[in-house]
């Protein structure tokens, strides 16, 4: 018995392995990888962005190739609700109509295709942070066309949008090919589509917040028995700044004064996992840290007895929503609580110059060697502001370099608005001068501002792939281009020669003469930087820059550029400590210590980093880089009115899943017969029943049951038990 | 239990054991009670507990329908205005909806 038992098993064994083991779900349902969907981000008083129903919006695919396919979608489309998939060089056309009728609408994907990319692609605001701008501002989103900043934005970023959108970046190709086959075979024949089967999508991005931050904060605070905890995070991460010399406590007379350059860290994009922000953040940051490097070595840290005055070099954090990181250093400099270790107040700073967006038109100059810029200035009356005008520009005629003067009142989009709000006294009396520079005029050049495709393809950015020295020696700028390595009008060398003029223009400034020697700004640095940022964390630059492990734990970066969306408070990102290592890294004092000693050394003023260093092998790294919270004061500070206005309150909602995939619905017949198949044999049967009951006496016996006559006793005991 | 088994100083017992318990918030025994004793109370032909039985179906009646109005009345409000009262309608809400207001 029990051997034909093992007999017959493995005879279904065998049939389970011939069958093809493909699970029926995977038959029907085929995923779209890769894609990155739209989410939601709320602040005090709206939501804004993405989120499908709880299940996934399902709609029926539709190529939308030009603007008459979208408004037969609107307007004559039958089989309802539509997953339009959309190119990005069309979004900008259609996404308005689709957002003013989004009925039949489920969702939309969008994807980048090769040959037909998008000459402009924003999905921020026309007026970027319109609502937390200083006096002065201009700039009206509400008001149809008059000069906005950003004239190609579409403002999704901060609008709530009534549907999912994913998008699909240009390495995703084969799913849209994919799709457009399924669309092809099934839903092409599109005024014929009724009860046949169709292609159709199934996007899933179910967002646990709503409402607005107020609200979802609220929730995310008080839990309740079946509700999870948390539904949204506030937005924030870090601040890096490192200063020219340490420092010091001491009180008022002995304090040097300190002019503030900043630049900002992040970018933003509708889409979760792609904000590359080429130029509306990288090139901006990495003129930054080029020339604090170039200005440390014109400038010794041990220098510092020798001066008055200080330079103090700023990443913000989180500028794309609301000003996050400056707004709370604004904050922190009225309340004299930044930096940690030695506070300023605003009257210890008297310039204030911001490197802003200057990506956007350096694609427009690639073949001359020109790079004109703009420096914007809200009054013309600060002295400090002026020099420092007039030296700038001096310096940059040097490397034929334009710097046209700007003043208005009418700032662009920058962290000085944090500045001229929060410490509008000291901004309007001209005590705290400002200075903006930017490559555009009075609108953006940047047709891609704060979104997926400001790649480094948008800036024309073509690495060189030049080794580094084991001592960290980077070839200049001169000898690169005498050798024929770089030409003048590459990007790299332009921002070399830029942040040259920007370290020389601090030099005169701190030492009050002007520089004699001929050390610049490496483009083969610039070179190196760019490439961490835009294209792979797995570079030269982060791999010295990181921290170090114990012996021989290579530990590898991922072959991908770092995102540089600010993301959630609660969540550290890697890019502002990859520009704080860097900025170590880079203008530190390199102390000949063992890890030990490294950690046990301190000295006022200064921290102190392991790092691994140029030849991988750590070292000792004494330097002024800090890190402070960017966190916007709207979440520091107790019983702040989440609506009042004054300081960012972005949130991001907590999800579960995101995903997509596409599969062919039915076309409902088969469903409708089985419904008539049961309705008919409900029928029937039915029938059959009363058929039976009505003539039991032809089809039974027709005998007196023979328990008739003892039933008394029993109907006693069937008594009590019914109760 | 079947009633007609019961002695009729017993179903007393058990009708005004069942109106006391209802009044510890349990408008749903009242319901039941009164169901229950409803043709003892009207129906059955007179005896002498059948008066007393017939105030407590009767308070038990007006008991549970004044708790069902209410509570309608109650949830109506509540789904109608939670969203409104904000803050409140939060603190009041077991289940806090997500993806929505």
């Amino acid at each position: 018995m029990a051997v034909s038992n093992f007999y017959v098993f493995l005879l279904l064994l065998g049939i389970v392995t011939i069958t093809k083991c493909e699970r029926l779900h995977e038959q029907i349902y085929s995923s779209i990888e890769g894609g990155a969907p739209c989410f939601r981000r709320l602040n005090g008083t709206h939501q804004a962005g993405c989120s499908s129903s709880d299940k996934g919006a399902v709609g029926v695919i539709h190529m939308v190739d030009n603007i008459s396919d979208a408004q037969w979608l609107v307007y004559n489309a039958t089989e309802g609700p539509y997953m339009a998939v959309v190119s990005t060089s069309l979004f900008y056309d259609i996404v308005e109509l689709f957002m003013s009728y989004p009925k039949n609408i489920a969702g939309v994907l969008i994807y980048d295709n090769v040959n037909d990319s998008a000459t402009s692609f924003t999905q921020d605001s026309r007026c970027p942070n319109e609502y937390s701008s200083g006096p002065g501002s201009l700039c009206s989103s509400s008001q149809a066309g008059g000069v906005v900043w950003n004239e190609k934005g579409t403002g999704l970023l901060k609008r709530d949008i009534p549907f999912p959108i994913f998008f699909l970046p240009q390495s995703r190709s084969e799913e849209i090919v994919k799709i457009r086959d399924c669309y092809e075979r099934f839903n092409y024949d599109k005024n014929n589509q009724q009860g046949r089967p169709l292609c159709s999508a199934q996007l899933n991005s179910f967002m646990f917040a709503a409402v607005s931050s107020e609200v979802c904060m609220r929730r995310s605070a008080t839990s309740t028995l079946l509700s999870p905890t948390k539904v949204c995070d506030p937005l924030g991460d870090n601040n890096v700044y490192y200063s020219l010399f340490p420092g010091t406590k001491t009180k008022d007379s002995a304090k040097k004064s300190v002019t503030l350059v900043t630049a900002r860290i992040d970018s933003a994009s509708l889409f979760d996992g792609v904000s590359p922000g080429s130029a509306s953040s990288v090139v901006g940051m990495v003129t930054l840290i080029t020339a604090a490097a170039t200005l440390s070595q014109l400038i010794p840290v041990t220098d510092s007895q020798l001066y008055e005055q200080n330079v103090l070099w700023t990443l913000f954090n989180g500028e794309a929503f609301d000003y996050i990181g400056s707004q709370r250093v604004a904050y922190d400099l009225q309340r004299a609580a930044w930096p940690a270790h030695a506070p300023l107040t605003p009257a210890d700073i008297p310039l204030h110059v911001e490197i802003g967006q200057i990506g956007g038109s350096v694609i427009s100059h690639l073949n001359d060697t020109t790079w004109p810029l703009h420096a914007f200035t809200a009054t013309q009356i600060v002295s400090e502001t002026l020099k420092f005008l007039n030296s700038l520009s001096t310096y940059g005629e040097m490397y034929n370099m334009t710097v046209f003067s700007e003043y208005t009142t009418n700032l662009p989009p920058s962290s000085l608005h944090s500045f001229r709000r929060i410490l509008r006294n000291v901004t309007e009396s001209g005590d705290l001068g400002e200075l903006l520079i930017t490559d555009h005029n009075n609108t953006f050049t940047n047709m891609y501002y704060n979104s997926a495709l400001d790649d480094y393809d948008k800036i024309g950015f073509n690495y060189h792939n030049i080794s580094i020295s084991s001592d960290g020696q980077f070839v200049p700028t001169p000898e690169l281009i005498a050798n024929g390595t770089m030409k003048e009008n590459e990007l790299q060398v332009k921002i070399s020669r830029l942040s040259t003029v920007v370290a020389r223009t601090l030099y005169q400034r701190v030492t009050g003469k002007d520089y004699a020697g001929d050390v610049v700004a490496s483009a083969h640095l610039v070179d190196e930087m760019l490439y961490c940022f835009l294209r792979s964390q797995a570079c030269r630059l982060l791999l010295a820059a990181e921290y170090a492990q114990g012996a021989g734990a290579e530990e590898s970066l991922p072959d991908r550029a770092a995102p540089l969306y600010v993301g959630v408070a609660t969540w550290p990102a890697t890019a502002p400590v990859f520009a704080g290592h860097l900025l170590a890294l880079l203008t530190g004092t390199h102390l000949p210590l063992n890890k030990s000693g490294c950690d046990a050394q301190k000295e006022e003023g200064f921290s102190n980093y392991w790092l691994r260093g140029w030849n991988h092998t750590g070292v000792c790294i004494q330097t002024t880089m800090n890190f402070s919270q960017a966190l916007s004061p709207a979440f520091i500070i107790p019983d702040y009115d989440l609506k009042s206005g004054i300081y960012s309150t972005w949130t991001e909602s907590v999800w579960h899943a995101m995903w997509a995939r596409v599969f062919v619905s039915a076309g409902g017949g088969g469903a409708a017969a089985a419904g008539a198949a049961g309705l008919l044999a409900t029928a029937v049967a039915a029938l059959l029943t009363y058929w039976l009951q009505r003539h039991a006496s032809l089809v039974f016996l027709d005998r007196a049951p023979a328990s008739m006559a003892v039933d008394d006793a029993a109907s006693g005991i069937l008594r009590t038990v019914n109760c | 239990m079947d009633l007609s088994r019961l002695p009729n100083d017993k179903k007393l017992q058990l009708c005004r054991w069942y109106f006391r318990v209802g009044c510890m918030f349990l408008p749903f025994v009242w319901a039941v009670n009164a169901v229950w004793f409803f043709k003892e109370a009207f129906v059955k032909p007179p005896y002498d507990e059948q008066k007393q039985i017939k105030k407590y179906v009767v308070m038990s009646v007006v008991g549970a329908t004044t708790w069902i109005v209410v509570l309608t009345v109650w949830v109506i409000i509540f789904q109608l205005q939670r969203v409104a009262w904000g803050e409140v309608g939060d603190a009041l809400s077991f289940i806090v909806p997500l993806g929505r207001a």
